[in-house]
């Protein structure tokens, strides 16, 4: 019976939890598809009886029609009519977001994978320097790297270019990565290593044969991680660009927030849509987040 | 095929620890030699110094004449077998074996067969295709050696790689070993804490403490006779007996005494000991260095009050108080005695040892 | 036993470290050093540099040397220490509820029930998502004529009409706040989990053994074998929340009337609204100093009782 009271404390409080975590984005998701007229009723229509998709219809279709003054209210009555010139910016710039967090994952993996190795298996001077200078770079704010960064983006003239913000990932996803696979290459045994040595393995090919397929949850952590700072990230962004060119998806959905003409309903839209990737990416790939960021047993 | 020749190697860490220190050792070519000694007394790191996992910090390592200080591991003939195995847990039991082939560039049928041929030897054909989680400590023990044996290196390096099994199956896979060592003909380095193990295996001991040798000689020499009281008490079980007391007499009268012991030392062992009457000495006397069936005799008598009696299955070991210190002997099951008895036991005292007592020197062997 | 054998060379001067592993190491090394150097320390230096000229993008061609006067302009603005402030209680504020509701979730997600899995995958939701999404979210929920957090506490009879939350100074901070715990709770609670994972399970066995109760359990062995991750979380959200940005940009921009005008925004205000950048290379460059300092000092103060 003391099972059966601890159970229903944990249901209880798992549900408080739950309701906590979740009801703000249920809320989004529901206003997303909410018509103008339950958008803007008082009290809020908490589960709307006429759902529209028609936002999320706009958003994608939004760069075949071209958006003028006079076109903007060509948008379907039922979600306020009003359509942000804007709106055609967003799948462009989440391919933006795209290709920026790929490009800062491969390069996170190739430089921060073997400085990691180095740190956690090979002795040598200068080792735990290392590892307190790599630390100490990510205690920096993105803030002071602001300033500096725009003034030589500006002078090399990659103001409105996607490498600039590329290399400024790099500044704060490096040390993270590399803290993580350290500690997690620690984990994994020494004698492996000598053996591949011993077997006739350079430094590299024991990297590369023996410990990197060994490490994939830490791997795979990291690639989520920083995947997710990449497209989440908005200050640098902001700086460094300034037309739909090269901006990001962050960029994109912070202009429409900031525009009263457009109906509630489609920043909302905008805001599921900038979501779903993300999300999907950390609820598919959970377990590894918690495994590759404790050192994991292995065994053998 | 490889002699391994170290001279005045020293290792010191960054750290300023000292793990070895001038140490020359000379390895003959197909010699079966092991490193015996405590835990930290750089038996291990003299192996991987020779493997080349560590560097030498001071003085140099030779395979056959060539010197190989700055030669990084993965250029040198050796194969290596580890304490805790070490096979790639994501690798199947056939990869585990062929990657030091593969690494060196064999051709792939040459890599097959090799494997295929080591894996019969050692009786796992049918584990080729699983994965080190899936075998027990004893079959990832042979993979192990399969994976050392499959290479045809110049000379074998063993850490500890029975230590990780239970009793029974180190037994079996120590003749194995030994087997192994008469067929390939090749040098092997074993390093073990294990006294026994030691005895049984090795063509020569190497004894060691604390980063220097203690001794160096047959299995034979070292337990008939060793060179100061750590060698003598490292090996042997139960761990020999010793007696402080004083020499006394010359010539054919030498003997040690203490209290009312007297024991007689046998012209062999007095020669060395001439003209030092009533020198402090220290007596060895290992525990099967008794006979209980002997009627004893003056002069080789130990008289005593049993204190313990623990039966171990084909022998005893017997407790006894003597002359204020507990000696332990070990006599065979028929003997019978009780605790509170006084005995009186013959005394083999052509094998006793004698040392000096504040350096652990052997006053016999040197 | 050192006797010299054969007519072999004794001598041998060596490094410590294996040449080979130390040349391999730099190698390794070399890729990740080179990078952080270029965009983390290079700028850094750039931006101090920066901040001893008077550059204002308003007239970039008279840009004249002013040694320490960024500082002392910034040090003498009443608005630089409000912020001060605000970021300071802003911090405190949000670090203090997310180590609450992070601990009860972590105790939580240790005790196995079905569905517990179902809870962790759902926790990343708000991790996952960018903070422009999470502002939009909220500024939509805190909207003061049709937003969610009005109609609910006018259902529930806890207000009367509609209030305009955002534009409430007093409540400001607050509201962002919670806006920022809300999605950083999930990375503690992890991390916590993780911590109260590697208690070993012999210490409650014998405790229990020992008598003591679920609360003292929780006391004795919970809280001390937590510490070294709360410090981590401690740390982590302190430095998170000095500097964010993000949602002040969203959802008051500074506002109403400064009322949530924190550091990081007076940064950005002075660089990319007044186009100040050596003041705001300065306050950039203090902001950084300071944080470092304060993770130094965490570090080693909280550091020294582990």
């Amino acid at each position: 019976m003391r099972n059966l009271g601890r159970n229903i404390l944990l249901f209880a409080a798992s549900a408080v939890f739950l309701v906590y975590v979740l009801a703000p984005v249920a809320w989004l998701v529901s206003s997303s598809v909410q018509q103008e007229s339950e958008i803007t009723s008082r009290p809020p229509q908490w589960i709307p009886r006429q759902p529209t998709l028609e936002n999320f219809r706009a958003i994608f279709e939004a760069e075949e029609k071209q958006v003028t003054y006079e076109t903007r209210r060509q948008g379907d009555p039922a979600t306020g009519g009003f359509i942000p010139s804007t709106a055609r910016d967003l799948v462009p710039a989440m391919w933006n977001s795209l290709i920026v967090a790929v490009a800062v994952v491969v390069l996170n993996l190739l430089v921060g994978v073997p400085a990691a190795y180095a740190m956690a298996k090979i002795r040598f001077i200068g080792r735990s320097s290392s590892i307190y200078f790599m630390l100490s770079t990510r205690v920096i704010p993105d803030i002071a790297l602001v300033v500096p960064f725009f003034l030589f983006i500006h002078k090399l003239g990659l103001l409105d270019h996607l490498g600039s913000l590329i290399i400024t990932y790099l500044a704060i996803t490096i040390p993270f990565t590399v803290f993580i696979l350290v500690s997690y290459f620690e984990s994994l045994p020494d004698e492996l290593d000598k053996a591949a040595r011993v077997d006739g393995c350079s430094r590299l090919q024991t990297l590369l044969r023996v410990y990197v397929p060994l490490a994939t949850p830490s791997l795979v952590a990291v690639v989520l991680f920083t995947f997710l700072t990449s497209w989440n990230e908005f200050l640098l962004a902001l700086m460094f660009t300034q037309t739909p060119a090269s901006q990001t998806m962050p960029i994109v959905v912070a202009a429409f927030t900031s525009d009263f003409t457009i109906s509630f309903s489609f920043i909302n839209a905008a805001g599921v849509i900038a979501v779903i990737p993300p999300v999907v990416l950390a609820v598919v790939f959970e377990r590894y987040i918690v495994s590759g960021l404790t050192a994991g047993a292995v065994k053998g | 095929m490889a002699r391994i020749t170290l001279n005045s190697v020293g290792k010191r860490y960054p750290n300023g620890f000292a793990a070895l220190e001038d140490l020359s050792l000379a390895i003959a070519d197909k010699e079966f030699l092991v490193l015996l000694g405590p835990s930290g007394c750089g038996k291990s790191t003299t192996l991987n110094l020779i493997a080349g996992l560590e560097d030498v910090t001071a003085g140099s390592l030779y395979f056959d004449d060539v010197l190989m200080n700055v030669v990084p591991a993965h250029r040198r003939d050796v194969a290596m077998v580890f304490q805790s195995y070490a096979l790639y847990p994501h690798k199947s039991v056939y990869e585990n074996i062929a990657f030091g082939l593969r690494m060196r560039g064999h051709p792939r049928a040459e890599i097959e067969s090799r494997v295929k041929d080591a894996a019969r030897r050692l009786e796992i054909e049918p584990l080729l295709e699983r994965r080190p989680h899936q075998l027990s400590g004893g079959q990832r023990q042979r993979v192990a050696l399969g994976r050392a044996l499959v290479r045809q290196p110049a000379a074998f390096l063993m850490d500890e790689p029975l230590s990780n099994l239970d009793a029974a199956l180190r037994i079996a896979m120590r003749a194995e070993i030994k087997q192994l060592h008469h067929t390939m003909r090749t040098t092997f380095v074993y390093v073990t804490h294990d006294q026994a193990e030691a005895l049984t295996l090795a063509d020569r001991i190497v004894v060691m403490r604390e980063g220097v040798i203690q001794q160096i000689g047959s299995p034979e020499e070292i337990y008939d006779r060793p060179r100061n009281t750590f060698v003598a008490s490292f090996l042997g079980n139960p761990p020999i007996n010793y007696l402080e007391g004083a020499l006394a007499g010359d010539g054919a009268g030498m003997r040690f005494e203490r209290g009312a012991l007297r024991l007689a030392l046998p012209p062999a062992l007095a020669q060395p000991l001439r003209g030092q009457a009533g020198r402090p000495v220290r007596l060895g006397l290992r525990a099967e260095d008794v006979d209980e069936r002997r009627a004893p005799r003056a002069g080789e008598t130990l008289q005593g009050r049993v204190f313990s009696v623990m039966p171990v299955g084909s022998d005893q070991y017997l407790g006894l108080e003597s002359e204020g210190t507990q000696l332990f002997f070990r006599v065979g099951r028929d003997v019978r005695h009780r605790e509170g008895d006084n005995v009186a036991l013959s005394v083999n005292t052509n094998r006793v040892q004698v040392f000096d007592p504040s350096s652990g020197a052997s006053l016999l062997w040197q | 036993m050192s006797a010299r054998i054969g007519a072999l060379p004794g001598a041998f001067r060596a490094a410590p470290v294996s040449r080979y592993d130390q040349a391999a190491a730099m190698w390794l090394l070399a890729p990740m050093l080179v990078v952080l150097l270029a965009v983390a320390v290079f700028p850094v230096l750039y931006s101090f540099w920066v901040s001893l000229f008077d550059l204002k993008l308003t007239r970039p061609h008279r840009v004249p040397f002013v040694w320490f006067e960024n500082y002392a302009t910034v040090f003498q603005d009443p608005l630089f220490w409000s912020s001060v402030w605000r970021t300071t209680w802003f911090t405190l504020m949000s670090v203090t509820a997310i180590l609450v509701i992070a601990l009860l979730i972590a105790i939580l997600l240790n005790e196995e029930f079905p569905g517990r899995r179902f809870l962790s995958a759902m926790l990343l939701v708000p991790w996952a998502i960018p903070y422009v999404a999470n502002g939009l979210m909220w500024k939509w929920i805190y909207d003061s004529g049709y937003g969610a957090l009005n109609g609910l506490l006018l259902q529930l009879d806890f207000i009367d009409k509609y209030m305009f939350w955002l534009g409430d100074p007093d409540k400001t901070l607050a509201l962002i706040a919670n806006a920022f715990v809300w999605k950083e709770v999930p990375l503690a609670a992890i991390l916590l989990l993780v911590g109260l994972k590697s208690i070993p399970a012999d210490l409650y066995s014998a405790a229990r053994v020992d008598g003591a109760n679920l609360w003292r359990r929780f006391v004795h062995i919970t809280l001390p074998g937590l510490r070294p991750a709360f410090m981590l979380v401690m740390i982590y959200e302190t430095m998170m929340a000095i500097r964010h940005f993000d949602l002040f940009f969203i959802l008051t921009e500074g506002g109403p009337a400064e009322a949530s005008h924190v550091l990081a925004w007076q940064v950005y205000v002075e660089t990319f609204r007044k186009l100040s950048f050596g003041t705001g290379s300065a306050l950039a460059y203090i902001m950084a100093l300071v944080t470092f300092l304060l993770a130094f000092w965490l570090i080693r103060m909280l550091g020294r009782k582990l």
